[in-house]
């Protein structure tokens, strides 16, 4: 490439990159620094600049409990997910590609009740007094609200509402992901004599593994991150104030909103972004993920 | 070169920018809260209000009484929101609102020097308005000024129904073990003394009982006591009714509650706010008792008490901002809304202010509703609030979750008021108190 | 990778030798769990759209997934409206054009920001790249309470700039493109461009944009759903009823109705389960008719279909 046109590359290649840097640099790059700062700031609880902030987080009462609830609720969404989703696509791809389109639509639907309406939805669903399944939550005993909005429950229906937004649409990414297997090797395990299960699970599974992580890596931040849900329900009356700090992003708007510690609250977030930052910086450097996109290479040459 | 020259470019752009965070609350000079009085700033006047759903009318009223003068937007906010959207509009230095309605509690919040919001009103309202309320407007004195104006009084009465009364042969008890024997003769009948899973409870048993909670003693100092006799009594008197099942551990606006219990006219008694009569027991979509059963006695005593204290469930304050550029305007609004005998005669809660009281105690006697006029013990009782519960600079009504939803959910009331009590004592530091037992 | 014909490709997927041993009861079973699943996926939905056409006794007494009448609707409708003067309406609309210039920004933004750093030779194209996937990764409510700050210290807190610049931050967009760019185009086509001539632009204007239609279609879909479902950043930012989005409207509805909340005002709005229904229905559809619309740009797979053409 001659150098006029190398230099006329590299100008409007910036150019070009400009918009989206501004964008990065105003809405990730200075709120984590501004998230850092105000976190060593002196707040009410931590006279001086320093880590007295992080540590009133840390050892606010209501810390261990929310991270054992998220901890929770994570240990039980992530693998049904895992299951669900790698098992449906599977399954979906087993059959005449015909036939999937409409069920594929179909398990997209969820995807769009999301947070507020989520809520809504399944405070219906699940409220005995107006549940489509009231007789089968009658077997177990629950005829009231407050059976099934109890705290104990929490962690379930957080995750049942977590799961029936994502996993359809996961369902539907990793369909796509299967495709992308190349017929030699499908055509040459058929005439080993391979049957659909162990096809599934023995040749497609492991070639789409790597989109599996990436969804459980993207599934794990956001769910660290809950907030909507447990904010919403503890509005309902079977069960008021039930999820009061039940997240810790929730501990984090109550420290700055109600106990007017705005240190103690960036404080938090700062360590639920980091451990989210860790976690993709692992999974960049760590896995082969990101293997396409070349940048643990050398700059391929170019022209 | 380039590459570092980019790089270097970034982060100096980001240390700049976070070089002008200042964090923390904002330097607006705040107008009225120590003892200046600002006049409104020249020009149309406007002023914001919050609301929650139920003062929506009330600020419609407003809005109609001064159409021309003022330009008032009634907005409406959650209840439980507006003190965290009051601390934004902290963090932020915009956004306030001139006049709110609030939970009770968050005056002690907003008067703390920290937070700085409300108007210190002794300076902008005239006096015999404060002397209208009698001491009806003390909860909202604070350091010798007054912070807010009541919106209403919310002590606690016995309600109890008069035909399941005269049915069972019962006697409307005077003191709270006469309440517990009378709970457990409704035993077996299908019949109930209540519901407490929800702010009842605590409004209407540990409070009137004086079970320490939220007692300042001074500025710097609460006590706060799960182990004092006065909480132990309650549960050791209302478990056994919960364990019977004549006590609902349900909230008593749950759903299965009200179609299963209370619309079956199946409360024999219920231990309730002054407003439960309007807001609760009345209307077609709630409880719809009919006509001529309920009234109102005065509260049960607790033994060895030579008082038969009520707590209150609610009795919400109007707080005006002391941001306003328009504080006399805001001011006046607030009185408006506190106070205004005509437009305060028709609502469900017992007015403070005793020319509005006057207006609605008329409209309540003209009324067959009631079996009797609940009026008579709602005005004992007002004078009987039980004073060791105050306004505090913590979070105390967000707390509220561990207290019902550990009833609502099946733990011993024993339980559920050590966790919530519990949650107060952890909390309370943070807002500059020493808790003492 | 080849470029094989779908239907030459689905005679193998699914037609092993041992098929056609594969027992009937495990053909049905598969087709139950299938099956079960879309029922379990459009069982909520459908409660949803019927919902409205009950009154509120209807919604206790009769089978959830009954339908009342049609007046229903209207009815509802009418009761939704009288909050606060029919301000469902202003957040649509606020959700409307506030997510119209997301997705327009975001997507113009990506999709240069991905092309550079796929075709041109910007310099620092690796460190940047690490940074957006990181971005990537970490989902915007991390940075809610840095970015309220901010949008305060900016000033526009409580406008509709605090909710529409933050939601043109699209990383994921940036990566899509980066992908899409950088091995579905043979880079032939565009070292023949330069060899015309035609400077970084042209050829983007040329070459790049008329190949990428489908990868505009995704962008801009996802851009939507993500922002159009947004709801803790815009409520922090955002105090104002007037300028808030449906989502968080729906939040308000919530707890200042009697809907799910009796304890609000029993006498107040006649806002109920089948008028927060229709408003959960004013949040949905519009994601839904989008999700229909483009149901052959996701179908195709998204994660591997970005790489194939």
């Amino acid at each position: 490439m001659k150098s006029a046109s190398k230099r006329n590359s590299q100008i409007h290649g910036i150019l070009m990159f400009l918009p989206y840097f501004v964008l990065l640099a105003m809405w990730a790059i200075y709120p984590l620094a501004l998230a850092l700062y105000t976190s060593f700031q002196p707040s009410r609880t931590s006279p001086s600049w320093g880590f007295g902030n992080y540590l009133f987080a840390l050892t606010d009462f209501r810390f261990l409990p929310a991270v054992l609830n998220v901890a929770s609720f994570l240990l039980l969404y992530l693998p049904a997910m895992l299951l669900v989703v790698a098992g449906m696509s599977l399954l979906l791809d087993s059959i005449r590609a015909r036939w999937t389109v409409p069920l594929r639509l179909l398990y997209l639907v969820p995807a769009t009740i999301t947070g507020s309406v989520a809520v809504l939805v399944w405070y219906f669903m699940l409220e005995p007094t107006f549940s489509p399944i009231k007789d089968a939550l009658a077997q177990i005993g629950w005829t009231q609200g407050t059976d099934v909005f109890n705290k104990g429950n929490l962690v379930w229906i957080f995750a049942l509402i977590a799961f029936s937004t994502g996993a359809g649409n996961w369902i539907v990414i990793q369909y796509g992901s299967l495709q992308s297997i190349p017929d030699d090797i499908l055509e040459a395990a058929t005439i080993d004599g391979a049957n659909s299960w162990q096809m599934a699970l023995r040749i497609k599974l492991p070639l789409i593994r790597k989109y599996l992580v990436y969804m459980m890596i993207l599934t794990f931040a956001a769910g660290l991150q809950i907030f909507v849900e447990p904010y919403l329900l503890s509005s309902i009356p079977s069960a008021p104030g039930v999820a009061n700090s039940w997240a810790l992003n929730q501990l984090s708007y109550e420290l700055a909103f109600r106990g007017t510690n705005l240190g103690a609250a960036t404080a938090l977030s700062f360590m639920l972004l980091l451990v989210c930052v860790g976690l993709a910086m692992w999974v960049i450097y760590r896995t082969d993920f990101f293997d396409e996109a070349d940048i643990k290479k050398k700059k391929k040459v170019r022209g | 070169m380039k590459k570092k020259w980019l790089g270097a470019l970034a982060m100096a752009g980001a240390l700049a920018l976070s070089a002008c965070a200042g964090g923390g609350a904002s330097t607006n000079t705040a107008g009225g809260s120590d003892g200046e009085v600002v006049a409104d700033a020249e020009g149309p006047k406007s002023l914001l209000i919050w609301v929650d759903a139920v003062r929506e009318p009330a600020c419609l009223a407003y809005t109609e009484s001064v159409a021309g003068e003022v330009e008032v937007t009634c907005e409406v906010v959650g209840q439980e929101e507006i003190l965290s959207k009051i601390q934004l509009a902290n963090q932020t230095g915009q956004g306030w609102p001139d006049v709110t309605f609030d939970q009770p509690n968050n005056v002690a919040i907003y008067q703390d020097a920290a937070n700085g919001y409300s108007l210190n009103l002794s300076n902008y309202v005239d006096q015999d308005i404060i002397d209208g309320y009698n001491t009806s407007n003390d909860w909202c004195l604070i350091d010798g000024s007054y912070y807010c104006l009541k919106n209403d009084l919310a002590q606690t009465v016995l309600w109890y129904d008069t035909v399941i009364f005269d049915e069972l042969g019962l006697t409307v008890p005077s003191t709270m073990d006469e309440f517990a024997a009378t709970a457990l003769e409704l035993e077996g009948t299908g019949y109930s003394a209540g519901a407490i899973g929800d702010q009842g409870f605590y409004a209407g048993y540990l409070w009137p009982s004086g079970c320490p909670m939220v007692n300042v003693l001074d500025p710097a100092t609460v006590q706060i006591n799960a182990d004092s006799p006065n909480c132990s009594r309650v549960w050791e008197l209302v478990q056994p009714l919960v364990d019977a099942g004549v006590l609902d551990t349900r909230s008593a606006f749950d759903a299965g509650f009200i179609a299963d219990v209370a619309q079956q006219q199946k409360v024999a008694m219920h231990i309730g706010p002054s407003w439960w009569g309007e807001f609760v027991i009345r209307p077609p979509d709630s409880w719809a008792i009919p006509e001529g059963r309920m009234t109102a006695a005065p509260m049960p005593s607790w033994a060895g008490e030579s008082t038969n204290w009520s707590g209150e469930w609610g009795g919400g304050i109007w707080v005006a901002s002391a941001y306003s550029e328009f504080p006399q305007t805001a001011a006046e609004a607030v009185v408006f809304l506190a106070t205004d005998p005509d437009m305060r005669a028709d609502k469900v809660t017992f007015p403070g202010y005793q020319p509005a009281f006057e207006k609605w105690r008329e409209r309540l006697g003209a009324d067959s509703y009631y079996a009797a006029d609940p009026t008579e013990a709602m005005v004992e009782q007002a004078g009987k609030i039980r004073q060791d519960n105050k306004p505090v600079r913590y979070d105390m009504q967000g707390q509220f979750g561990l207290l019902n939803g550990g009833i609502n959910g099946g733990s011993s009331l024993e339980e559920s008021v050590r966790a919530y009590i519990d949650a107060l004592t952890n909390l309370a530091p943070a807002a500059g108190y020493t808790v003492t037992e | 990778m080849t470029n094989v014909g779908h239907g030459r490709k689905r005679r193998f997927r699914n037609e092993t030798p041992a098929s056609g041993l594969k027992s009937l009861s495990a053909k049905t079973l598969q087709w139950i769990v299938l099956l079960g699943f879309a029922v379990f996926s459009v069982v909520p939905m459908t409660w949803m759209i019927l919902a409205p056409s009950k009154t509120q006794p209807q919604l206790q007494q009769d089978a959830p997934l009954s339908f009342g009448t049609f007046e229903g609707y209207v009815t509802a409708w009418n009761n939704l409206a009288l909050f606060q003067d029919a301000r469902i309406l202003q957040w649509f609309w606020n959700s409307v054009w506030y997510s119209a210039l997301q997705v327009s920004v975001a997507t113009v933004v990506a999709l240069l920001a991905g092309y550079a750093l796929a075709v041109t030779r910007m310099p620092l194209q690796k460190p940047l790249l690490i940074i957006t996937l990181i971005a990537m990764i970490v989902p915007q409510v991390a940075f809610v309470l840095p970015i309220f700050i901010e949008v305060s210290q900016l000033g526009i807190y409580n406008t509709a700039w605090a909710i529409i610049l933050p939601g043109t931050f699209y990383p994921f967009g940036v990566f899509l493109a980066y992908i899409y760019f950088s091995t579905t185009i043979p880079h032939e086509l565009f070292d023949a461009a330069r060899v015309d001539g035609s400077g970084e632009w042209g050829t983007l204007w040329r070459i790049g944009i008329p190949m990428a239609k489908g990868l505009i279609g995704m962008l801009a879909f996802f851009s939507f759903q993500a922002n159009w479902v947004n709801f803790f950043l815009p409520y922090l930012v955002v105090n104002s009823g007037e300028v808030l989005t449906l989502p968080v409207g729906m939040g308000i509805l919530f707890s200042q109705t009697p809907a799910l909340n009796p304890g609000v005002g029993a006498n107040a709005l006649p806002i109920r389960g089948p008028e927060i229904a229709l408003a959960g229905l004013i949040v949905t559809l519009p994601i839904l008719i989008v999700f229909l619309l483009s149901s052959r740009v996701l179908v195709r797979g998204v994660l591997a279909g970005a790489v194939k053409n």
